[in-house]
């Protein structure tokens, strides 16, 4: 009961079918003659020409981070001033219920909610970016780059979008049909600096790097991409080799965003993250509390705070938070803010005085954060992408011992010239 | 009590389909995973003229011959659910590659309706569509939209209760595959016909050229059948 | 003048029909559901060679990889 005709008969049906559309097009559909170029092949000319297209995307990308990074400042200092009344507020309070509001709520989910300006705005731009059809040009461009680390244009997307958030980043990678291509990018993902690490960068880098903090952020972000290029390297040529398969995607045609598509896109996921902090990182920056406040943190941090010695953080705070980022990474600040009983402001400050870091450990810290285990919903995701537990476990294994190799090599040779 | 209508949303991806989605439903949405498969489900309801509308927002695909699993996935939904109603979302800058979705649908025996999204792009290059003329030879009904815009919205819900209630029937479209082709269709629905389960399910002329196409889900279901 | 070349070859802004695409089962499929079929006239809109391509298509844009252009084999117009 086969057919004998094999694919000869497929392309003869496809070929019926559109034989049908265009004798109805004929009499149905009226284009101007000499038609052929719309404005969006127009402005392609520029966007996707061989000599711009790359500059062109490096441009905009800075544009995207400038614009981010500077319009939420003046939202982000609203936002401290506002935590910093409501802990005038709670400071008459005594006792455990005073310390839990002030070091444990204020001072941990404070620490966080002050960056949902960045994360949003950085929600909009890549809205915007996907609605007026500029990703797709963006996978156009960077094929050839992407071929060169074993991959395609299909992987790009999913990589930008991981620096919003590694979550929709690995859920993009549905579109790419070669499942080994599609496992390396799902495994690379994490190392696209995701919105949740900002606040430990900006905290960081914005205390010990004043002047050259934006240029230090900005250093994440490339080491993040630079480690992800050469694991994709390496996995192409040990765990996944292989052909890399086809290539086709539609350009859609320019369009304006709307304001209404572009708000709620940027609702989609932006509403995710304040869920995040009003669930996760509000009941672990409690439990962090309240440990914290029955002396039994220190002894976990004690223990486990050896391991991060040759980093230059071997502290128990640094350990503690660390090991609570794993759950969502903004907890890494949020806890050091309930430890240290401080809010942004002063959180720098308190960290250097008590640890004793100088920038350089600082450095390795926000590296080792930056590279460490993707934060459990991540691994969820990647659990349910693959369909297994084998992927999500090796992510976390494989991502923590590079952040260790990476942030020791940092802090061990940076010793040597700054002493 | 409301009556229910149960609507699906096809169409390509980049054709506006999610912007369609959201206008009729609004906030009332709901998203998950279609069992078994890592493909996202988009379900939504809104009420009109005293109907209940369950809009459920298939995946986008450009073709229904389930090479892929948001294809099974789309083309499942319409065979098994038989849903009152079909809206096609159609890019109309881009209408020939669009159709090819349509023609199938149609094909299918869908109770399709055509929303012929994007006007404003296909103005804005000069297209002139001739909308009622598309719609008496597709033999479907067809709705100007701009999406983006919120255009269109009432008279695409209009359709599809009209479409759910019968007031408009939507014909089951043949197309001549050339006579060799045609030859070995006839030969295949006369042995579909032969069973009775299958060519009572779907329409024995479309399993015909699935088989021929080399459509994977169909040629398992007739091995089924053969084995059971 | 009218012999087969892969589309690889071809110019931005040259039209040509294509012919046959030497490729597997899946691979023609999927091009002839997004109106990729023998017989059809595309145009070549931009070029990355070595590199992908943006062509015509029945009025809409696709792109397609490297790997592709050089099995799709095509003829001037």
């Amino acid at each position: 009961m086969r057919s004998i005709y094999g694919d000869e008969a497929e392309t003869v049906i496809a070929d019926g079918r559109y034989g049908f559309i265009s004798g109805l097009l004929k009499d149905v559909l009226k284009k101007p003659p000499i038609e052929r170029l719309t404005l969006s092949d127009k402005i392609d000319r520029v966007i996707i020409n061989r000599w711009l297209g790359i500059p062109l995307f490096l441009a905009i990308m800075f544009g995207v981070f400038q614009f981010v990074f500077k319009l939420s400042v003046p939202f982000m200092d609203w936002i401290d001033a506002g935590f910093g009344w409501l802990a005038g507020l709670v400071s008459g309070i005594g006792g455990w219920g005073g310390s839990l509001l002030a070091d444990g709520v204020i001072g941990g989910v404070g620490s966080v909610l002050i960056f949902v300006p960045p994360i949003f705005l950085l929600f909009i731009a890549i809205a915007v970016l996907e609605d007026c059809g500029y990703m797709a040009r963006a996978a156009f461009i960077m094929d050839r780059v992407m071929h060169k680390i074993g991959l395609h244009g299909r992987s790009f997307i999913p990589m930008i979008l991981g620096f919003g958030c590694n979550i929709p980043g690995i859920m993009a990678t549905r579109t790419i049909e070669n499942p080994k291509d599609r496992l390396t990018t799902i495994l690379i993902n994490p190392f696209m600096s995701c919105g949740a690490r900002l606040p430990i960068f900006v905290l960081l880098a914005g205390y010990f790097f004043a002047a050259q903090a934006g240029l230090v952020v900005f250093c994440m972000y490339i080491i993040g991409i630079v480690v992800a290029i050469i694991m994709a390297l390496v996995f192409r040529k040990t765990l996944f080799r292989g052909v890399s398969s086809h290539f086709v995607m539609e350009l859609p045609p320019y369009r304006l965003p709307t304001v209404k598509g572009v708000l709620t896109h940027m609702w989609e996921r932006g509403r995710l993250f304040l869920r995040k902090a009003g669930t996760i990182i509000f009941g672990v920056v409690v439990l962090v509390w309240l440990l914290d406040y029955t002396g039994a943190l220190e002894p976990i941090g004690s223990a486990i705070a050896p391991v991060f010695a040759p980093c230059g953080f071997g502290q128990w705070q640094a350990a503690v938070s660390l090991f609570f980022g794993f759950l969502a990474k903004e907890v890494v600040v949020g806890t050091m803010g309930t430890l240290f009983a401080a809010e942004e402001g002063v959180l720098g400050g308190a960290i250097a005085a008590q640890l004793g870091w100088t920038p350089l450990i600082a450095f390795a810290f926000m590296v080792f954060c930056l590279l460490y285990i993707p934060c459990v919903a991540a691994v969820a995701t990647i659990k349910s992408e693959t369909n297994s537990w084998k992927w999500p476990l090796f992510a976390i294994f494989y991502t923590t011992a590079i952040a260790w190799i990476v942030a020791t090599l940092i802090f061990q040779i940076g010793s040597l010239f700054v002493g | 009590m409301a009556k229910e209508i149960i609507v699906a949303l096809a169409g390509n991806p980049n054709s506006g389909k999610t912007t369609v989605f959201n206008n009729l439903t609004g906030a009332r949405q709901h998203v998950g995973n279609w069992p078994g498969v890592t493909v996202e489900k988009k379900e939504g309801s809104c009420n009109y003229k005293g109907y209940s509308i369950k809009v459920v927002d298939l995946p986008g695909v450009y073709s229904l011959t389930a090479y892929s699993p948001d294809e099974v996935v789309a083309r499942n939904f319409i065979v098994e659910e038989k849903p009152d109603a079909v809206v096609d979302i159609v890019d109309a800058s881009s209408l020939e590659r669009n159709l090819y979705l349509a023609v199938q649908l149609l094909e299918m025996g869908a109770r399709l309706i055509v929303a012929l999204n994007m006007m404003d792009e296909a103005d804005s290059r000069n297209y002139r569509i001739d909308v009622e003329g598309l719609s008496h030879l597709l033999g479907a009904p067809v709705v100007p939209m701009v999406a983006n815009r919120n255009r269109g919205t009432e008279e695409l819900l209009e359709e599809i209760i009209k479409v759910a209630e019968k007031e408009v029937e939507v014909k089951e479209l043949v197309i001549s595959y050339g006579q060799e082709v045609e030859e070995e269709i006839a030969r295949l629905e006369r042995l579909i016909s032969q069973d009775g389960e299958l060519s009572s399910k779907y329409s024995p002329r479309w399993l015909a050229v699935k088989l021929l196409e080399g459509d994977e889900e169909i040629v398992k279901k007739f091995k089924d059948v053969k084995a059971g | 003048m009218n012999q087969l070349i892969p589309l690889a070859m071809v110019i931005p802004g040259e039209m040509v029909q294509v012919v046959d695409v030497r490729a597997g089962w899946g691979l023609r499929r999927k091009l002839a559901d997004m109106g990729l079929t023998p017989g059809v006239i595309i145009r070549v809109m931009n070029s990355q060679m070595p590199g992908p391509i943006v062509i015509d298509l029945r009025g809409s844009r696709l792109v397609l990889g490297y790997g592709m252009t050089q099995k799709i084999l095509v003829k001037r117009v």
